[in-house]
């Protein structure tokens, strides 16, 4: 018989190694384990663990008290109540405040500020030593309370103001970035998403209703801004020193009555012949409102400066805020020309607020801010404290967010803006922005929408012109002229806040 | 030579299979005294935490059922002391802390999740699966202690690997649907999943041929392309068993068992023919046969979609996977205690089927990963200690056999732990020996009781190698 | 922190030593054993020392390791190689079994003897016995220590 060893000379010794080899990679396999072990144990433990559909704090939600949400005078503007179980859910002082401090349900989530600061309300995170001392406690859980700068009387009053209208009002305080106001209208009714009893219900009629109540347009909403986009284009252009308040152009009396030539375009302007002939100045044309020379002055300042100084001030991107915020552009960004803009025609209609230009109600208030706090802009915020029973209070401050221009430049566009309202001729379009008593500054804007529709209602200002306190932007959709609907309300309200006493 | 040494010869040359009272000699086994006694200790104190956080003040959980198990323990150690068999001392103490962690989970959960009717009572989970485990320590102990030829195992390998495809056979056409696959065979009272006892059958097949055809799958090559495989017709039989098992199972929609199988036969192909180039080929079917399966199964493509990410469909299909990864997440580094996790969404758990598929997420939850390490270590152990028995092993067929055999606790483990932590897909595979299940026990029951009769150092040394003659072949498949 | 909680926390931590404590247990008995086996892996089981060879290979002095199954003849696939012309190709085997050794002759042409005597089949050897195989006869020795 033929056979061959059926071990070969090596015997054993092929099979050993092979065994080895086998050992080498199960170990390896068995380490891939522990490594991936560490990862969802430890690196993604904090934010897995504190997640809205984690079972622990959903079941938390319901057996812990929420933390509270006050206003700047320690107002209640959410709070909790038990329902026949025993268990938590939410209740709201008004409607006005829907917007801002959202709502958080048990079967639609969270909303606005219940939202962003959905971790700290319930309780869970905090700084890694109260986390990790959060083991040892018998509640593992401490809420904070969150303080706003938000006022819920000045808060009630804009949405008073804006009545049945659709539309939107910001303000703040540009020295630190405070926000005061902040309505959207038409506004909801969140207690009854947060109770459980009505919640599916309401919720279901808001989603159906045409106004979008849900939208919170202040922050949400993008809007043509048409002339107070104008304060954007003399910030471009002064601080880019493409133009000078002196600056006039010659062309602009004449082009007054046949309209602006630019690429086989018209640049059409017809609300002042009170001017005449007169050649205007800066301050001039900020006062009337005048189309051709702002036109003229973006042609001369250029895309990149308009764009560059824009974004600044937080265009083409979300501004950092306590809520979601939408983008504000100045183009649509497909254009070659420089800053994105498409040609000439395109960057002369955005320098007075039309093309393809779209604000949001926030964006204007920040610009607005600008100028009042001598060129710098502080980063709006809501938050003003949290406070926690383990914790202790932590106090959010203000940050500066950008130096967008230097301050003589920002007293220049003071004056200009102060002229737009208390100048003889500015009067007649912004009558009812002046406080009385005090320097008023600010900018109306009529938005043309194109078709049929009445324009958007705008209305930008600040005041005391010489220290201002208060920065506001108020918009009414399709509310008329500028000057008519807005501009009355922002004064109102800022004459509001300054009576009574920051 | 005189008739004496002939005779003698003679005599050698048949392989007997002993009686069971032949060469008793009591033996003590310190190493796994020891061993035993710390993991009573462990075991212990878990059992005290568990009862001190479900009532508030201290006492044991369910300390007879612990005290019942211990004993079983304390009972299988000392039969083998009695038996006097030098077999490995390790291997018991493991899977008994194994089995303990297994009997405080099943105690910390909801024991509705199980009811059984017994003897006219009705019980819980903890109570059906310490009897299992009970059965598991007797089955693994007469095992290492009754064993001590592989004669039966040797020889008949195409006879086993018949009545396997056969038992997997009979379930795909008289067996009971679960949740979609049919693993389950009912006979009157008792029901079982016999895929798991494939498993080990399938590994005593391999062992018998691969180790009998070894040098010839090692020399003789055929060409495929630019390989040097090899040779087809000892390769065919082979394949084809594994196809068949294979192709069975993935009817019966269990990815788990196929994944298991086809990573058991491809280590011990490499291990025996030491060819990196089968291990190669066998990749690429694999890749390829994946890629037809989830074209081809929905099932299969969601099973990989919930895999990729879970958290698209955090409500829906990925459900479990999602709630297991919080369940790791909660735990944390140090766990958050035994009994004090899993927080229930309106009076349910909130990982389904925690005690077959997710007993690795809810331990995570509990013991951390500072635990959990542990926990992987201890399953290392017994892949280290099936290795060694391996290497150790008298000739190719008890090493191939041993090594297969801890292959199959370790890859499934792997699976598993992989599959929650979502290093691989899902699949429905269970952790040996801390997963319910009776039949996952009992099989794996049977494997550690075969790897420690393989590594008694007393037993009957194998019988000299056959020489394969050429024709033999084609006379076994005649 | 009250005293339920600490003894709580007390019980878990407790419960994690004492399960890497069994872990440490378990590996240091692994590395034992992995001591004692490597030592007794590179302990020889016996040699074959080569008492007579007139055909040269293998070479007359030498002593060849023996694994627990060894196989004698001229083939080259042979765990010993026995390049003599009275040799077969496969010749005998020679295998530890048990307690003991054992020397199988495989039908060889010429015969495998033990001390002069031929074999049949299978016969036991001890140290000190002496194997021919063609005309190369080898002494089986204790291994080297």
């Amino acid at each position: 018989m033929t056979w061959t060893s059926a071990q070969g000379p090596g015997g054993r010794r092929p099979l050993g190694r092979g065994i080895v080899h086998v050992a080498i990679v199960l170990s390896v396999a068995f380490g891939t384990l522990g490594a991936a072990l560490g990862y969802w144990g430890v690196i993604r433990a904090t934010d897995l663990s504190t997640a809205p559909d984690d079972p622990a704090v959903i079941a938390a939600a319901r057996t812990v008290p929420r933390g509270r949400i006050l206003d700047r005078d320690g107002k209640v503007l959410a709070r909790n109540a038990k329902d026949a179980n025993g268990e938590y859910y939410r209740v709201y002082a008004n409607d006005a405040i829907s917007h801002v401090v959202g709502y958080a349900s048990r079967l639609y989530g969270r909303a606005g500020l219940e939202r962003t600061y959905d971790a700290e309300l319930a309780g869970l995170a905090g700084d890694p030593i109260a986390d990790a001392l959060r083991k040892f406690g018998a509640t593992p859980y401490d809420p904070k309370t969150l303080k706003l700068s938000l006022s819920l009387d000045l808060q009630r009053a804009a949405v008073r103001a804006l009545g049945s209208h659709k539309g939107a009002i910001v303000m703040l305080d540009p020295r630190s970035g405070e926000v005061l106001a902040l309505a959207s209208t038409p506004t909801y009714d969140a207690s009854a998403i947060a109770d459980p009893a009505t919640s599916a219900k309401a919720f279901q009629a808001l989603l159906d209703d045409k106004d979008q109540p849900l939208l919170p347009r202040a922050t949400i909403g993008r809007y043509v801004p048409g002339s107070v986009f104008k304060i954007v284009t003399a910030i471009a252009g002064l601080g880019s020193g493409a133009v000078g308040p002196d600056t006039s152009y010659a062309e602009q009396p004449k082009a007054e009555k046949d309209g602006l030539l630019v690429d086989g375009f018209r640049v059409r302007d017809g609300h002042h012949p009170e001017t005449g002939s007169k050649r205007l100045d800066f301050v001039d044309a900020t006062e009337v409102s005048c189309n051709i020379w702002y036109a003229l002055t973006g042609l001369r300042t250029g895309g990149a400066n308009l764009v560059e100084y824009a974004d600044r001030m937080g265009f083409d991107k979300p501004i950092p805020f306590d809520l979601p915020t939408a983008v504000s552009q100045l183009n649509d960004g497909s254009g070659s020309g420089p800053g994105g803009f498409a040609d000439d025609v395109e960057l002369a209609n955005a320098a007075y607020g039309q093309a393809e230009t779209f604000v949001t109600p926030l964006q204007m208030a920040l610009v607005a801010s600008t100028v009042a706090d001598d060129g710098v802009l502080m980063t709006p915020h809501l938050v003003t404290s949290m406070t926690g029973k383990r914790s202790g209070t932590r106090t959010i401050g203000p940050s500066r967010m950008a130096t967008v221009i230097d301050p003589s430049v920002a007293s220049e566009i003071k004056a200009a803006m102060v002229q737009a309202v208390e100048g003889d001729l500015g009067r007649q379009f912004t009558s009812g922005a002046k406080i009385p008593g005090i320097t008023t500054a600010g900018k109306s804007g009529t938005a043309e929408l194109g078709g049929s529709g009445e324009p958007h209602s705008w209305f930008i200002g600040f005041a005391p012109a010489e220290a201002p306190t208060v920065a506001i932007a108020v918009i009414v959709e399709q509310g008329g002229r500028g000057g008519e609907v807005a501009a009355p309300i922002a004064g109102d309200l800022m004459a509001r806040w300054l009576r009574s006493g920051s | 030579m005189s008739a004496g040494p002939a005779s003698a010869a003679g005599r050698a040359r048949r392989t007997e299979l002993p009686g069971v009272l032949r060469h008793v000699r009591p033996r003590p086994r310190w190493t796994e005294a020891r061993l035993l006694v710390f993991a009573a200790a462990a075991l212990a104190v878990g059992s005290l935490t568990l009862g001190t956080t479900e009532d508030g003040r201290l006492r044991f959980a369910q300390p007879t059922q612990l005290l019942v198990y211990l004993l079983a323990l304390a009972l299988a150690h000392g039969a083998q002391v009695v038996a006097g068999r030098r077999t490995d001392q390790v291997l018991l103490p493991v899977v008994g802390m194994l089995g303990g962690i297994s009997l405080l989970l099943m105690q910390r959960l909801p024991q509705d999740l199980v009811v059984q009717d017994w003897f006219g009572g009705e019980v819980g989970l903890a109570t059906v699966q310490l009897v299992w485990l009970l059965l598991a320590v007797a089955i693994a102990t007469t095992l290492a202690i009754v064993v001590r030829s592989d004669a039966w195992l040797r020889r008949y390998k195409y006879t086993w690997a018949a009545a396997g495809v056969g038992l997997l056979l009979l379930t795909f056409v008289l067996g009971t649907d679960v949740n979609g696959s049919r693993l389950t065979l009912e006979i009157g009272p008792l029901s079982g999943q016999p895929s798991e006892l494939l498993k080990v059958i399938l590994v005593v097949f391999l062992a018998g041929y691969l180790s009998e055809n070894r040098s010839l799958l090692m020399e003789q090559d055929t060409r495929v392309g630019p390989f040097r495989v090899a040779p087809l017709p000892y390769l065919a039989p082979m394949v084809a068993m594994w196809a068949i098992a294979l192709l069975i199972v993935v009817v019966q929609r269990d990815l788990g068992a196929a994944l298991l199988f086809f990573a058991v036969f491809l280590a011990l192909l490499y291990v025996a023919t030491g060819r990196v180039s089968l291990v190669v080929i066998g990749l690429v079917l694999f890749v390829l046969g994946s890629m037809l399966m989830a074209t081809l199964f929905e099932h299969v493509r969601t099973r990989i979609d919930i895999w990729i990410d879970p958290f698209a469909d955090p409500l829906g299909a990925g459900y479990q996977v999602v709630q297991a990864l919080h369940a790791f997440a909660r735990g944390g580094l140090l766990g958050v205690g035994l009994g004090a996790g899993l927080p229930t969404v309106g009076g349910r758990l909130p990982i389904p089927e925690v005690h077959t598929d997710f007993p690795l997420a809810a331990l995570g939850e509990e013991l951390g990963v500072v635990g959990l390490m542990a926990i992987l270590g201890l399953y290392l152990v017994v892949i280290e200690r099936g290795l060694r028995i391996g290497a150790a092993a008298a000739d190719d067929f008890r090493a191939l056999l041993a090594v297969g055999l801890s292959l199959v606790i370790g890859i499934q483990a792997f699976i598993i732990a992989a599959g929650n932590l979502k290093v691989l897909p899902l699949t429905g595979v269970t952790l040996p020996f801390i997963s319910y299940g009776g039949s996952s026990i009992l099989v794996n029951a049977v494997v550690i009781g075969l790897l420690l009769a393989l590594s008694d150092k007393g037993v009957e040394p194998p019988p000299p190698p056959t020489p394969p003659r050429r024709g033999r072949l084609r006379r076994r498949c005649a | 922190m009250d005293g339920a909680l600490a003894l709580l926390w007390l019980l878990r931590l407790l419960f994690l030593f004492l399960l890497y404590l069994f872990l440490y247990r378990v590996v240091r008995a692994l590395l034992h054993d992995l001591r004692t086996a490597t030592h007794e892996a590179t302990a020889e089981l016996g040699r074959l020392v080569v008492v007579a060879s007139p055909a040269g290979e293998p070479v007359a002095g030498t002593a060849l390791s023996l694994d627990a199954i060894t196989s004698l003849g001229r083939d080259v696939n042979n765990s010993i190689v026995i390049d003599d012309p009275f040799a077969s190709a496969e010749h005998a085997i020679l295998t530890f079994r048990g307690r003991g050794w054992y020397l199988e002759d495989l039908e060889s042409t010429n015969g495998t003897y033990v001390n002069g005597t031929r074999i049949e089949a299978v016969a036991p050897i001890t140290f000190g016995d002496e194997i021919q195989i063609g005309q190369v006869r080898l002494r089986l020795e204790r291994a080297r220590r």
